[in-house]
């Protein structure tokens, strides 16, 4: 049920595609507020395990309805000395329109682990196109990574 | 099946609340963990789509069973076997008492309510999500309306709300609030329930109400608290219902408010009449 569009093929995928994918390649981790940021891959579910971010293991799953599908966007981050452990807003989806999504997921203790990675998940229609993350004031271009 | 011995016993309540079961409950204890992890593992096969009861379906189990669903867990085994003596409670028997002697282990309201304090929620809605279930001892059935009944004479008005409607609002996804439609619920009402009028009404009603908010985000934790290695704890409340709840001198239970014989009963579920 879970269609990977980005890097989520395993090593010898992510190898592929960082050879093969300026966009990718080109991408640098973004900080917020000493957090550093990086876009994984995204994918599309019509189901996906609530978990928050770093994740636990809550073994509750949401679902979708007919004609949309959860666009989850796989990020990975790194906690330097610089960060402070704050609370940390949830990421803001923006589709290629400018139209916002909100997530169910949220931080809890971002500090806790020095590094993690988490899946956003963003009910959406289902062929949204996917233009921008945003986390309070730091915004990171996912056009590379949505392949559609 | 491998058996992660930590998970296992957090799920419990802790050592210390595995200390004072007996064996024959270790082993029933164990044999249910065992049963929902694989539970778990096969609703987690992403390549086998899970196949969700009807309505209809779960309705005929009805009499396949000794008992009914709604039942409070303080008077059924759902799991057959006997039931356990429980410890008696003190003379004026706070909160925190029966947290510790009916309502443990909790684990789930405990996860919630650490989740609504960890991303900076009001008190409010932090003391309704510790409360929001805890009902359950004492009925499962229309348990929103139940809690904030056993609750309201203690709370405030927001929480008390908050508990009330939190059973009505989590039949409706609002991504918009984080809230997303469990397939827990698929399992549970069947894959084509239909939440009926009064739930639907509440639902409007509630929607367009300036505290909406306060019961739907208890609805938005109570999705993220059935992580099975969580380990909680009552103490970072002790602050929070020192100041929201209005402990009563004489205890719980004797204190005649309009609630108190809710209080009784789930502290003696074993007097006869």
């Amino acid at each position: 049920m879970r269609r990977s569009r980005g890097v989520g093929l395993g090593a010898w995928g992510l190898g592929v595609l960082l050879a093969t994918s300026p966009g990718l390649m080109q991408a640098k981790p973004a900080n917020y507020k000493g957090l550093e940021i990086t876009v994984a891959n995204i994918e599309r579910s019509s189901t996906v395990g609530l978990k928050d971010c770093p994740p636990g293991a809550n073994s509750i799953r949401g679902l979708t309805k007919p004609g949309e599908e959860f666009a989850i966007v796989n990020l990975s981050f790194k906690v330097t000395p610089a960060f402070r452990d704050t609370l940390v807003k949830k990421p803001v989806l923006l589709d290629a329109s400018g139209k916002t999504f909100q997530t169910a997921m949220s931080f809890i203790d971002p500090g806790s682990q020095p590094e993690y990675s988490c899946g956003f998940a963003y009910r959406v229609p289902e062929g949204t196109k996917l233009g921008k993350i945003q986390i309070d004031t730091t915004t990171i271009d996912l056009t590379p990574f949505d392949k559609r | 099946m491998e058996v992660d011995r930590r998970a296992f016993i957090a799920s419990l309540g802790g050592t210390a609340a595995v200390s004072i079961m007996d064996h024959e409950a270790k082993a029933e204890a164990l044999e249910h963990w065992m049963e929902e992890r694989l539970d778990e593992a096969v609703g987690q096969q992403g390549a086998t789509p899970q196949k969700f009861p009807s309505a209809a379906e779960l309705e005929a189990q009805i009499e396949t069973r000794s008992y009914r669903r709604g039942v409070g867990n303080l008077f059924v085994n759902t799991r057959g076997g006997m039931m356990k003596k429980l410890p008696p409670m003190p003379k004026n028997a706070t909160l925190k008492d029966f947290f510790e002697l009916r309502f443990a282990p909790a684990n789930h309201v405990l996860q919630s309510a650490t989740r609504a304090l960890k991303t900076g929620m009001s008190e409010e809605v932090v003391l309704a999500c510790l409360l929001h279930d805890v009902v359950q001892s004492m009925i499962k059935v229309d348990h929103g309306w139940w809690g904030a009944q056993l609750f309201e004479p203690y709370i405030p008005e927001k929480s008390t709300f908050a508990i009330k409607y939190h059973q009505a609002l989590r039949f409706y996804p609002d991504s918009d609030a984080g809230y997303e439609y469990p397939d827990q619920y698929l399992r549970i009402f069947g894959h084509d329930y239909v939440p009926p009028p009064h739930i639907e009404s509440t639902y409007k009603m509630v929607r367009n109400h300036k505290w909406y908010m306060e019961p739907r985000l208890v609805t938005v934790n109570d999705l993220y608290a059935f992580d099975q290695n969580a380990k909680v704890s009552l103490d970072p409340f002790t602050d929070i219902i020192g100041r929201h709840f209005k402990q009563p001198k004489e205890g719980l239970g004797n204190d005649n408010s309009p609630s108190a014989h809710m209080w009784r009963t789930i502290a003696n579920p074993d007097a006869p009449l």
